[in-house]
């Protein structure tokens, strides 16, 4: 290969493992999913290609209300652990001093125990006899007979704390980049604190609140361990649906039809987000809006 | 790497460990489980196996003892040390490849049924499967037919009652390796007075505290008993109606959830008070904290078994014949049965038990007598359409 040959075609062999990466488990297995999700047949007889449009409005059809209640969970978790992680990225990053890479580390140490561990503890904390509930009865929150575990609580709970670093994280990052000198001259032009916070601070952490908002609603609509164990049946999202679609019945078109839906819904979803939020805040370019 | 983990995990949660609890373990699993139900799942278009085909095959013919046997099982049952794999290689000197593989019926199907398909049994010799799984193998051709006249043992000890399924009436496709019971598992501390039938479930003084099972036979198969059907030989009709009574005692609340083994620490805790549960979790549990309690409903409890079967394509059909025969010898068994606490389905190993463990022995729910079977139904075998449609709908209600 001639030398100048080579050196044109470096970056596409530079892309080649990750390229391969992609088309190997994305891309093959989608086309494979959009064909599952166009056939018909049982376990017993084998599925059959037969282009069923069908499975789609009926998968819609049949699960409609976990479609709602998994934007509806998702949406109402990524807005508390905005209003969470929010106040909790601005101290770190303005105030945190020599503690910040300690108090960083505090908000990621739960992510060294598995999901799966942390949900169950969410269990056992939750629990009918357990400390927390216990304590609201007493102060007369929870009623007598009440309950916080295996209620739409414990759920959104659950999505909201285990989805926060996802949010804190994008939004310490943006917050620690903004420029101090910024806020001087804020302050300079005798701007109040909350004046120079809500046009100064907060539109340029913007790119942090959509990446942290995206990253925090996305798995959380597709997420189905809460669900499955802070919740029941009443809560279940499309998650614990599909799920149950490819495990236990083994009706592998309709599951493969909902995850096409659900990816769907959410395209739409983050491109309306992106079109409210502006898209230089999606891609990270800062300024340019007032 | 999950299947590990969750190892790792119910062992941190609880101990000791029936394989029940391992079962529906849901969560964890499932993330990797459906992957690779879903690569099972394509890539084949056309239908698996036909008809009747296995009743028409011959039976495993005789043949040199192997030097090894893969053994696919579900994980926790077998005891630990696994007394009875190498006393059949002192004795035979074919070593027991013991896979535990099989996590879930559905899922384990859907992991070998392309291979099982076209006739090859990916190496596997055994593999143990609950009744209606083990009928779908049965109905598919996908197991072999035993030579009962290699089996001297496993014709004469097998206990009466599990002598002739619905599925498999002369056991020619399939052996008990465990059974067990179905019931209702209950708080003494906690009830009014013992719950003896499922009406008790639907009591509104345990409004939030009653949880059933996941597994569609168990919990449907009850209800509909406690309605007047006879699960062993119900009308699709008579099983929907059970449907749509739990279906509303989820819908008002009354029913707290659907489980596997998860309902152990919901009951330990007192989260659930009164729920449809195993006896070989009882048994366990009871050990921990004798205000747990089982009781086999008025109206039966259902009867279950997991059973070996030969998969067409087995390597080692004969060996894993003598295998299956070998556990039949009750010294053998009894090494299982202490440490598996579910119904044992071999006559003689009681004896054998006495001498080592009498409670063990005289435990109802490991060695129950014919007259306490009589309480219990074995779910009749469904005809696809009517397995889906009673799957669908159930599942409908339990979430999903």
């Amino acid at each position: 290969m001639p030398a100048r040959l080579r050196r044109a075609s470096l970056p596409y062999l530079l892309l080649l493992p990750g390229l391969g990466w992609l088309v190997l488990f994305f891309a093959i297995p989608l086309v494979y999913m959009a064909l599952e999700s166009l056939k018909t047949g049982t376990i017993d007889t084998g599925f059959r290609l037969t282009w069923e449009f069908s499975n789609y409005t009926n998968a819609l059809k049949n699960y409609d209300k976990q479609f709602l209640r998994s934007f509806e969970y998702a949406g109402l978790s990524t807005i508390l652990a905005l209003l969470i992680g929010y106040p909790l990225a601005y101290v770190i990053a303005t105030r945190g001093g020599r503690y910040r890479n300690a108090l960083l580390l505090a908000v990621i140490v739960p992510f060294f125990v598995t999901y799966l561990i942390r949900t169950l503890s969410w269990e056992t904390i939750l629990s009918d006899s357990g400390i927390v509930v216990n304590t609201l009865r007493t102060l007369g929150i929870v009623s007598e007979d009440g309950r916080l575990l295996d209620t739409t609580v414990s759920v959104v709970a659950g999505i909201t704390y285990n989805y926060l670093p996802f949010m804190i994280l994008p939004l310490y990052a943006s917050l620690e980049r903004i420029d101090n000198r910024l806020l001087e001259a804020g302050y300079d032009l005798y701007g109040r604190r909350r004046d120079v916070f809500l046009r100064v601070t907060l539109p340029l952490s913007m790119p942090g609140v959509v990446a942290g908002t995206l990253l925090t609603f996305i798995p959380a609509a597709g997420d189905f361990i809460n669900a499955e164990l802070l919740g029941t049946p009443n809560q279940f999202m499309i998650g614990n649906v599909i799920q149950s679609r490819y495990l236990e019945v083994a009706d592998y078109p309709t599951a493969a039809a909902l995850s096409f839906l659900l990816m769907a819904f959410m395209l739409v979803i983050v491109l309306i987000w992106a079109r409210i939020a502006g898209t230089e805040a999606l891609l990270g370019t800062e300024g340019e809006r007032g | 790497m999950h299947d590990d983990f969750d190892r790792q995990l119910e062992r941190l949660l609880r101990n000791p460990l029936t394989r029940r609890r391992i079962l529906q373990r849901g969560a964890a699993g499932a993330l990797s489980a459906s992957a690779l139900a879903y690569l099972a799942a394509c890539g084949t278009d056309e239908p698996a196996g036909g008809g009747d085909k296995a009743s028409e095959e011959k039976a495993i013919a005789k043949g040199k003892i192997a030097d090894s046997l893969y053994f696919a099982n579900w994980p926790l049952y077998i005891d630990e040390k696994r007394t009875s794999l190498k006393k059949f290689q002192d004795k035979y000197g074919a070593k027991v490849k013991y896979v535990e593989e099989v996590n879930d019926n559905t899922e384990f199907f859907g992991k070998v049924r392309q291979q099982y398909a076209q006739g090859n049994s990916g190496g596997r010799d055994i593999h143990v499967v609950t009744d209606w799984m083990a009928a779908r193998m049965i109905r598919l051709g996908y197991v072999q037919k035993f030579d009962k006249s290699s089996m001297p043992n496993a014709n004469q000890n097998l206990i009466a009652r599990l002598k002739s399924p619905p599925f498999d009436p002369k056991r020619e496709f399939s052996m008990p390796w465990q059974s067990g019971l179905t019931g209702i598992i209950y708080r003494k501390d906690k009830v009014k007075r013992e719950p003896k039938s499922v009406d008790d479930l639907f009591d509104p003084a345990y409004k939030g505290k009653v949880t059933m099972l996941t597994e569609m036979r168990d919990t449907v198969g009850i209800v509909a008993a406690s309605m007047g059907a006879d699960p062993e030989k119900a009308s699709v009709d008579e099983f929907m109606k059970a449907i749509d009574k739990i279906q509303e005692g989820s819908d008002s609340g009354q029913i707290r959830g659907f489980t596997g083994n998860e309902y152990i620490k919901d009951i330990t805790k007192g989260d659930s008070w009164v729920i449809i549960g195993w006896s070989g979790d009882a048994v366990q549990l009871q050990a921990d904290n004798p205000d747990i309690q089982f009781v086999l409903p008025e109206t039966k409890g259902h009867l279950w078994t997991d059973n070996m079967q030969i998969p067409v394509g087995a390597p080692q059909a004969y060996t894993a014949e003598k295998f299956i025969d070998f556990v039949y010898q009750p010294e053998i068994e009894a090494d299982i049965a202490a440490y598996v606490n579910y119904i044992c389905p071999v006559d003689g190993v009681k004896e054998v038990l006495v001498k080592r463990d009498k409670s063990l022995a005289e435990n109802q729910l490991i060695f129950p007598d014919e007259a306490f079977l009589e309480d219990t139904f074995i779910f009749r075998g469904l005809k696809p359409d009517e397995e889906r449609q009673l799957d669908d709908a159930f599942q409908r209600v339990i979430g999903a």
